[in-house]
Formats: C-alpha cells, sequence, structure tokens
C-alpha cells in the first residue's frame, strides 16, 4: 500500500472514531462502566503524550506527571485568584506549559539516553516537593478543589461534567490528538525527529541540527499531557501533589510500553487495557501492583511492541502474511 | 550548632555512598541502571527488621547483606544476564515492574504501617565530640560509610579481581576473550551492590523509620548522585554523596523554603556544566 492511500485514510478514520465515541457514549448505560471508561481515555491521552516522545524521539520520561499536575494547577490557581475567564485560562494553561517545556528541553534533551531518564525523574520530584511545600498557592498535600464557572464554552458545566457527556469530550479529545499524532508521524518533520533518534551523529553530518527538532516533539508531548491534566482536574474538580508523583510518570510510561509505543494507537491501547484491567482486577486481588509489575516484565521481555505488536503479529498470521511488519527498529 | 548539622550531613551522604555505589557497580557491569534498588534498599531494612527481631542487631545487619546478595546474583543470572542484548530501555522497565513486585510484596508481609529497629545497645550511648554531644549510632554510621569507600576503592585498585572488574566495565567482551568469567564476575558485583543496599537499608533502620514508601526518595537522591558523579564512577559517586548529604541537611536548616528544591538545581547546574557528570567520561 503506497504512502497516498494510507494517508487518504487518516480522515475517515478519525470521523469513524469520532462517531464510535459518540455512539459510547450514549449506548453505555452504567454510571461506573462510563467514568472508568472516561478515566482510560484521559489517560489515553496522558499516553500518547509520553508515547510521542518515546516514539520520535527515543526518549524515555519518567516526569511527565509534572506537566499534568502543573497544567492543572495553573488553572485552579488562575480561577482563584485572577478574573480572567476559564476559556483563557485553559488557553493560557497549555500555552505557559509549550514555553515551559520548549526552554526546559532546550537544555534537558542534549543530555544523552539513560542520564536524560534520571534527569526528568528528578526534575518531575522537583515540582511535585514545590507543590507539596508551597501551601499558600497550593494547598499543600490536601491539594485544592478546582472553582469551575458555572458555563464554559456556553454550556453549563453540569452539562458537561454528565457521565456521558465528559466520556464523549475526553474520547473525542483522544481520538483528535491520535490524528495529530499521525500526521506528526508522517510529516517531513517526523522523519526528521527519528532520523536524530536512530543516529544523531550522522543527521548532524547530512544538516540536520538534533537539538530543535528533539526539543518540539518534548514540546508537543508536554502540551499533550496538560491536556489530559486539565481533562483530569476538569473531571474531577481537585488537584494535589499526588498527580505530580514520579509513580504517576512511571504508570503512564507502563501503560505505554504495554501498549506498544511503535505505533501511534498503542500508547492510547495500552492506557485503556491498564485502567480497565485495574478496575475489574482491583476488585479481586489487591495484589494488582505485582499483577502489573509482572505483566510489564513479560511483556517487554516477550513481545516486540507491547500488546499492539502482539495483536498486529497475531493478525499477520492468519492472514498469512509477513508476521509484524512494525517490528522494533533497532 | 554547626556542628551538629555537618555530622548528620555526613550521615546522610554516608548512606547515600554506600546506596550509590550499589548502583554504580550495577551500572558499572552491566551498563543497567536499576529503578528497582530503592525497593531493594528496603526489602534489605525489613529482613534486618525481622532477623533482629529473633536474633539481634549485628546478626541481623548480617543476614541481611547476605540475602540480599543472593537476590542480586538470582537477578542477576536468571535476569539482566539473559536480557544483555535488550535495549536499555526495556532494561529500566523491567527493573521499574520488578520495583513494583517488590513493593508490593514488602507491603503483604510488612503491612503499610511504620515499624522502627532499635539501635544496638553497643551505640545506643552518646559521644562528645568538638563540643558537642552527639549520638554513638550516628558517628558510627559515618565510619562505615568511610569503611565501605575505601574497602570498595582497594578492592577494585588492588585486587585482582578488581582488576577484572574494571577491565570488564571499559570493555566486556575483550575482558571475556581474556579468559575472564564475565558472568560469573557480573552475577558477584550486582550481588555486591544489592547487598550494599541491603546493609544501607538495616544501617539506616535504627534513625529513619521502615515504611513501604522508604525506597523511593533514596532512589531519587541516590540517583542524583550518581548522575552528578559521572554514571558507573565510583570516586564520582563518593564525592557526589558527600556534597548532596552537606546541601541536604545544611539546606533543611538554613534555607528551609527552598531546601526541596537546592539538590535538583545542584544537579541541573553540574549537568548543564559537565553533560557527563563530574568524574563521567562515558554515557
Amino acid at each position: 500500500m503506497n504512502a497516498w492511500t494510507r494517508s487518504s485514510r487518516l480522515l475517515p478514520m478519525t470521523a469513524g472514531g469520532i462517531v464510535l465515541i459518540l455512539l459510547a457514549s450514549q449506548l453505555v448505560g452504567s454510571a461506573t462502566t462510563l467514568s472508568v471508561l472516561t478515566q482510560a481515555a484521559i489517560f489515553g491521552i496522558f499516553a500518547c503524550g509520553v508515547g510521542v516522545l518515546l516514539k520520535q524521539n527515543g526518549m524515555v520520561s519518567f516526569g511527565h506527571a509534572a506537566f499534568f499536575g502543573l497544567s492543572a494547577y495553573f488553572v485552579a490557581v488562575c480561577l482563584q485568584d485572577t478574573g480572567l475567564s476559564a476559556e483563557l485560562i485553559i488557553f493560557l494553561s497549555l500555552a505557559a506549559t509549550a514555553v515551559f517545556a520548549f526552554i526546559l528541553a532546550l537544555v534537558i534533551v542534549r543530555v544523552p539516553g539513560i542520564a536524560f531518564a534520571m534527569l526528568t525523574l528528578a526534575f518531575g520530584q522537583l515540582f511535585y516537593q514545590l507543590a507539596l511545600k508551597s501551601r499558600n498557592l497550593t494547598g499543600g498535600a490536601d491539594g485544592i478543589s478546582i472553582d469551575w464557572p458555572d458555563t464554559l464554552f456556553g454550556v453549563p458545566v453540569a452539562t458537561l461534567l454528565d457521565n456521558h457527556v465528559i466520556f464523549a469530550i475526553s474520547g473525542v479529545i483522544l481520538v483528535l490528538v491520535l490524528a495529530v499524532l499521525v500526521c506528526v508521524h508522517r510529516s517531513r518533520f517526523g522523519s526528521t525527529t527519528e532520523a536524530i533518534r536512530d543516529n544523531p551523529e550522522r543527521a548532524a553530518f547530512i544538516g540536520i541540527s538534533p537539538t530543535l527538532p528533539r526539543a518540539l516533539i518534548f514540546t508537543l508531548s508536554a502540551v499533550i499531557t496538560a491536556i489530559a491534566g486539565i481533562l483530569a482536574s476538569f473531571n474531577s474538580g481537585f488537584i494535589s501533589p499526588d498527580s505530580l508523583h514520579w509513580s504517576v510518570s512511571g504508570t503512564v510510561l507502563m501503560m505505554v510500553v504495554v501498549g506498544g509505543y511503535w505505533s501511534v494507537t498503542g500508547p492510547a491501547l495500552g492506557a485503556v487495557v491498564y485502567v480497565v484491567a485495574k478496575d475489574l482486577i482491583g476488585d479481586l486481588s489487591t495484589h494488582w501492583l505485582s499483577l502489573f509489575g509482572l505483566m510489564l516484565i513479560v511483556i517487554v521481555v516477550f513481545t516486540d511492541n507491547g500488546l499492539s505488536g502482539a495483536l498486529r503479529a497475531l493478525a499477520s498470521r492468519h492472514a498469512g502474511a509477513n508476521p509484524n511488519p512494525q517490528a522494533r527498529r533497532s | 550548632m554547626l556542628t551538629v548539622n555537618i555530622i548528620n550531613g555526613l550521615v546522610y551522604g554516608a548512606l547515600l555512598a554506600i546506596v550509590a555505589s550499589g548502583l554504580a557497580l550495577i551500572y558499572g557491569l552491566r551498563r543497567v541502571v536499576n529503578f528497582a534498588h530503592g525497593s531493594l534498599y528496603m526489602l534489605g531494612a525489613y529482613i534486618g527488621y525481622t532477623a533482629a527481631a529473633y536474633t539481634n542487631f549485628w546478626a541481623a545487619l548480617v543476614i541481611a547483606s547476605v540475602a540480599m546478595f543472593l537476590i542480586g546474583a538470582l537477578l542477576d543470572r536468571y535476569g539482566l544476564r539473559l536480557l544483555q542484548n535488550y535495549d536499555p530501555l526495556s532494561i529500566i522497565l523491567v527493573t521499574f515492574g520488578l520495583l513494583l513486585i517488590v513493593e508490593d510484596l514488602v507491603q503483604t508481609f510488612w503491612g503499610k504501617g511504620n515499624l522502627s529497629l532499635a539501635e544496638p545497645v553497643l551505640l545506643s550511648h552518646s559521644i562528645s565530640f568538638m563540643g558537642v554531644t552527639l549520638p554513638a549510632y550516628r558517628l558510627a554510621v559515618v565510619l562505615v560509610g568511610v569503611l565501605v569507600a575505601i574497602g570498595l576503592t582497594l578492592w577494585l585498585q588492588r585486587t585482582r579481581m578488581g582488576l577484572f572488574v574494571r577491565a570488564s566495565s571499559t570493555d566486556p567482551t575483550t575482558t571475556a576473550m581474556q579468559g575472564v568469567n564475565t558472568d560469573r564476575l557480573s552475577a558477584f558485583v550486582v550481588g555486591l551492590g544489592t547487598a550494599l543496599a541491603g546493609f544501607a537499608g538495616v544501617v539506616t533502620a535504627p534513625f529513619l523509620s521502615l515504611s513501604p514508601t522508604m525506597g523511593s526518595n533514596v532512589l531519587i537522591d541516590s540517583f542524583m548522585v550518581v548522575v552528578i558523579g559521572g554514571l558507573g564512577s565510583l570516586p564520582g559517586a563518593f564525592l557526589a554523596a558527600l556534597v548532596l548529604g552537606q546541601v541536604q541537611t545544611l539546606g533543611a536548616v538554613y534555607l528551609p523554603d527552598v531546601s526541596a528544591l537546592l539538590p535538583f538545581i545542584l544537579m541541573i547546574a553540574i549537568l548543564i556544566w559537565r553533560p557527563a557528570g563530574i568524574a563521567g567520561n562515558r554515557t
């Protein structure tokens, strides 16, 4: 299949995804199921943010919870202390995340490989400590509730927070984020970043400076994460330092790997599987931490590209085609 | 007052030096950043707690170290050795999975509450030192940290096995071709690194309480130590542990508002100055 027919499928796929989400939001009746699905969609967006950094830059972040939590804190504090409209504040929060992430990225994307993962871990914990200690602004360990206004984008907040509606909103945003990521992946810019990821030295030889493309991907990944953070704080009406803890970043990274980060949809798949499985297993056993640890190890060791890789291999075996065309290219 | 604070900083620095030297040894030989290191430190502390309940502190120190050595050697034999052809990210994630499992096991066996371990009677008195009174146990911890640093340095620089370890962390393939059993060597080194983590866990237990979250803080601080010091470098790690110990304690006393940020600012400044760390020359 050539690139042209593939790219022309993006629009119908996106539209199909949105229709599917809207149908599901109307057909699912149970409030608990809907709230689990909403969580899954929000973490799906978060996982897309962490996943794009891994896929395009080959960089592991243990600090993305900072963007997830800080964007929500920004909204909470601005709603409390400034007279700006909520819509503007949401926009400002995303813009501030972008600027901040870009400046940060210019410094940290120079640090190679494993040290980058450890550096993001330290950065993430820095903001966790800050949120915990700045009691006047953030309410300390107790967190703060967010005073959303009565209407947002002209719709009453009560309507937006209806189980069906909030799931539809989160799900549609997830589909749109996925569409953007597919575009990035197929663009010239996407190929540039992949060239840098695979061999920064060679990329530099052919005239590609590695820092700026890497920093832009990092910024994109932070903004996507911030969208998830704002959605999560809207859904819960509450933000606490727990959202910034590095274990949140670790959990999302786990979703990304379980889903398989070489495909664009993998991280979102991983998030959905994680959230749904946690809900199901959490009722049965208190040892879900061990189970997920074990699952993570098994998936990393025995599959090429997480669940999406395993599914693809299974599908192509049935079709008799070459197994796993998107296998790990390292 | 300053003397007390500096000595408290030395105590924390000594602990970090012991934990981080284990991390640095494992990285040096296996090129693995062990995210489970903090949870192994915690497991060592809990094993020591239970052993001390049946015997005494000193026996517990030995039992926990030996148990953690065996766990580390098994981890290398049935984990890291099988994974050596995987990319570093996959291995990091495997150790992250291990962290989740160990934390769950500890919560299952010992519960979620805080536990405490009494310090040994031999060291439960106080000592006057340079005009201040200090708990003998804390001074002993500093001494142990110094001994571990000297011992590891002598072992690496003066013994035949240390030579093999240095050779193998520079180039494992060539070292193996010269007839060194690098698999057995790395099982020993990972065992030693894990034993050091467990040992530090038991040493800490009398003055920091035991809890299922104790591993997390130490993990992050010892990551900072090895990153500041230069990944895989022992002298760098010792120096960084010393500095970080002082920054943490003096910061908490004299600059309480920003104390939580100081270690991070220090690390970021050093990484901008020298991206590979103080003593780092490889990535």
